[in-house]
């Protein structure tokens, strides 16, 4: 008796497990329940960055009544290696929000699903800019819609350069000049950040698309030019030491307190900067040219989840989150320029017309550069790092920069 | 003593210690499921892993290809890959070594007795139970070239993170300051156990305070010491959070330690692979420690 109470109860113990293991499983098609799930990296729904997508979602729930639309936050950091991780157990979301530069590495590794058929139904692939078009392409498929895009541009304190008798640089050279008669006492003329890792590395390439050069030919005269120029405004104190542990966050913050005078960032801190510094007197001035004024493109497209059980969901939800109309008051509001050009904006905001007109130079990683764009980009901030802080001369540090970048293209 | 015991009964006996054990082993099974799960399984999951082809292709369809050794000699072949494990000796052994210093001091200060004593203790503590997250955020700052509080102590404006050698101590102090309290609670309860009557005697024979403590104190927390220093290697050299929030592994990868070089190689590069064979090197260095260790306290309790 004894031992025969004990077997049904591993028994019904094994049963359980598989129960559990089944339902974990999701066999069940969910289309027919008209649920899709969206993650994104923005913010949750008290957050300024964050708020706006979960207002524009809830407009798109209530205009679909069989509908809804669980929003899912994941902090970036932790984004890609959870859609990893998800993907692994087959259970990606059905709308995901992913860096324009990851679409390739996500495409790549069939973590999203090709559009190509869908767009082509569309047909509103010509309303894109070219450069954010572009980022969703991988051997002449479609993997993403671009969904916002946001440019790098140049802010200045008004106040300090009125005193200082600067006007806002329009060359890399009267940066530089700029830059140091801005700098006095507990004050630096630019702040920038060169934090360790991809996100040091957007002043870098801005610098060196300047002067001409390709972001994977570093170690050339154009790289060195602009390296070297970093480097110089580092040393001479006109950036901040400390911009090598800065992140975009510290940069913005630096201006805000007025201990810089100039800071190149995106837009994303616009309405920021109004709201927690209203007494700021800023206006923004496109990037210094040299031989280009190229800026770095920041961006995200939606794409739809390789496991995804509601495709035809999914792509209703991406195309009604896309429409000019839609985007014409979230975008704003979300601090962020349209990916395509038949949104009209209606802000009159003048801050927002210089980001405009500088996404038009935007630069983004070729077909050939996006899967390796986190390494790529690594590896030139540690070139900016190592010449910045004296450890090795600029060409000793492209060198070892090139040497790295060939050696992750080449897999 | 030996009992002799029915060939009889020994047998019932038996069947019934068996009948009684394997019930027992039963209320086993959770712990062992959740240690096997939680544990055991990544871990050899990691292992198995440094043996294959993983890239990101190869996670999403679970399905890799045996490449032997391939992955080791890769890494053992690359100059960043010795130059982080050098980089985590040099973090590990002046972490350990300024933890067991400080650590030694105050317990050698809360030894004596003053009032007030439990209260400071349990404060200091704080260090130790605070979640890294926050301590090493306040050290950022505390750190930080133009409001940082230490420069504002020192009127200096030197940027700590920001130059490699600063950064290398930085993280160190940042991280043997979490780590002291602990291994005073250690030490202390080993000087807790040396007998007073020792120190007695040794001032009936005329030595001085030093002598006590070098020839008494010391030789007699050994032991003590060992495993304080063994397990501070042990979670110092596996050490992610610390220096990833402080530095990133910045600057120009001065302080980029082993777990945060295999960080960078899966989750930026995704290099799964090759990042395996760094997380297994961080298994096996403090394993081969623990096997000396317990080796030579082994002879020591023969001897």
């Amino acid at each position: 008796m004894g031992v025969r109470r004990r077997l049904v109860a591993a028994i019904g113990g094994l049963g359980l497990l598989a129960g559990v293991a089944a339902c974990g499983g999701g066999d069940e098609p969910e289309g027919a329940s008209g649920k899709l799930t969206l993650w994104q990296y923005y913010g949750d729904p008290s957050s300024p960055t964050g708020k706006p997508l979960y207002d524009l979602v809830k407009k798109y729930d209530d205009a679909r009544p069989d509908v809804t639309v669980d929003v899912r936050f994941i902090p970036y950091d932790d984004f890609n290696r959870t859609l990893l991780q998800s993907a692994a157990a087959k259970e990606l979301p059905d709308v995901a929000l992913i860096g324009a530069f990851d679409t390739a590495t996500m495409a790549s590794a069939g973590i999203v699903q090709d559009l190509g058929e869908r767009v082509g139904e569309w047909g509103q692939q010509d309303k894109y800019f070219k450069t954010s078009w572009a980022t969703t392409q991988v051997e002449g498929k479609t993997y993403g819609i671009p969904h916002v895009a946001d440019a790098y541009a140049v802010y200045y304190n008004k106040q300090l350069l009125q005193q200082a008798g600067v006007q806002p640089p329009t060359t890399w050279a009267e940066m530089e000049t700029a830059a140091k008669k801005l700098t006095a006492q507990g004050r630096t003329g630019l702040a920038i950040s060169g934090i360790e890792g991809p996100e040091g590395a957007t002043v870098p390439i801005i610098r060196m698309l300047a002067a001409g050069a390709s972001i994977d030919k570093v170690d050339s005269a154009e790289g060195r030019a602009g390296l070297d120029q970093l480097a110089r405004m580092i040393k001479a104190g006109s950036i901040s030491k400390g911009a090598l542990t800065w992140n975009e966050e510290d940069a913005k913050n630096q201006f805000a307190n007025g201990k810089a005078a100039m800071m190149i960032n995106s837009a994303t801190y616009v309405n920021i900067l109004r709201k927690e510094n209203p007494k700021l007197q800023w206006d923004v001035a496109l990037l210094p040219k040299d031989r280009t004024g190229q800026t770095f493109l920041s961006a995200e497209n939606l794409a739809i989840g390789a496991t995804s059980t509601n495709p035809d969901g999914a792509w209703d939800l991406i195309t009604w989150l896309q429409q000019p109309a839609e985007l014409q008051s979230y975008l704003p509001v979300r601090n962020k320029l349209a990916a395509r050009n038949d949104v009209p904006d209606s802000s009159n905001d003048p801050v927002r017309k210089v980001f405009a007109q500088q996404l038009e130079e935007a630069w983004a990683p070729d077909e050939k550069l996006a899967p390796k764009a986190s390494e790529v980009m690594t590896h030139l901030q540690a070139a900016l790092q190592a010449s910045a802080s004296g450890s090795a001369s600029t060409e000793d540090a492209l060198k070892a920069a090139q040497k790295a970048i060939d050696d992750s293209l080449a897999k | 003593m030996a009992i002799t015991v029915p060939q009889e009964r020994l047998l019932t006996s038996r069947t019934t210690l068996r009948r009684n054990n394997a019930a027992e082993y039963l209320f086993l099974v959770p712990a062992v499921l959740f240690v096997g799960f939680t544990v055991l399984y990544p871990l050899a999951y990691n292992v198995v892993q440094s043996f294959q082809d993983v890239g990101i292709a190869q996670i999403v369809s679970g399905q890799a290809k045996y490449v032997g050794l391939d992955n080791y000699a890769d890494q053992f072949g690359r100059p960043e890959f010795w130059e982080s494990f050098g980089i985590s000796l040099v973090y590990t052994g002046g972490t350990v070594l300024v933890t067991f210093v400080a650590g030694l001091a105050l317990a050698l200060f809360f030894h004596r007795d003053f009032p007030g004593r439990n209260v400071l203790r349990a404060l200091l503590l704080l260090a130790w139970v605070l979640p890294t997250v926050v301590s090493a955020n306040v050290w950022r700052w505390l750190l930080d070239g133009t409001y940082g509080l230490l420069n504002t102590v020192l009127g200096t404006e030197i940027f700590w993170l920001g130059a490699p050698s600063t950064a290398m101590i930085a993280v160190v102090l940042a991280s043997a300051w979490s780590f002291a309290p602990f291994a005073m609670i250690l030490l202390l309860a080993g000087l807790q156990g040396i007998s007073g009557s020792l120190y007695e005697a040794a001032r009936i024979d005329g030595a001085g305070a030093w002598a006590q403590f070098r020839r008494i104190t010391l030789p007699l927390l050994k032991p003590v010491s060992l495993t304080t220093v063994l397990l501070c290697f042990i979670s110092t050299f596996k050490t992610f959070d610390t220096v990833f929030l402080m530095t990133q592994g910045g600057p120009g990868g001065a302080t980029e330690v082993l777990p945060v070089y295999a960080y960078k190689l899966a989750f930026s590069f995704y290099k799964f692979d090759v990042a395996a064979v760094a997380t297994t090197m961080l298994l096996v260095v403090p394993v081969v420690l623990s096997v000396f260790y317990f080796r030579s306290l082994r002879k020591e309790e023969l001897a």
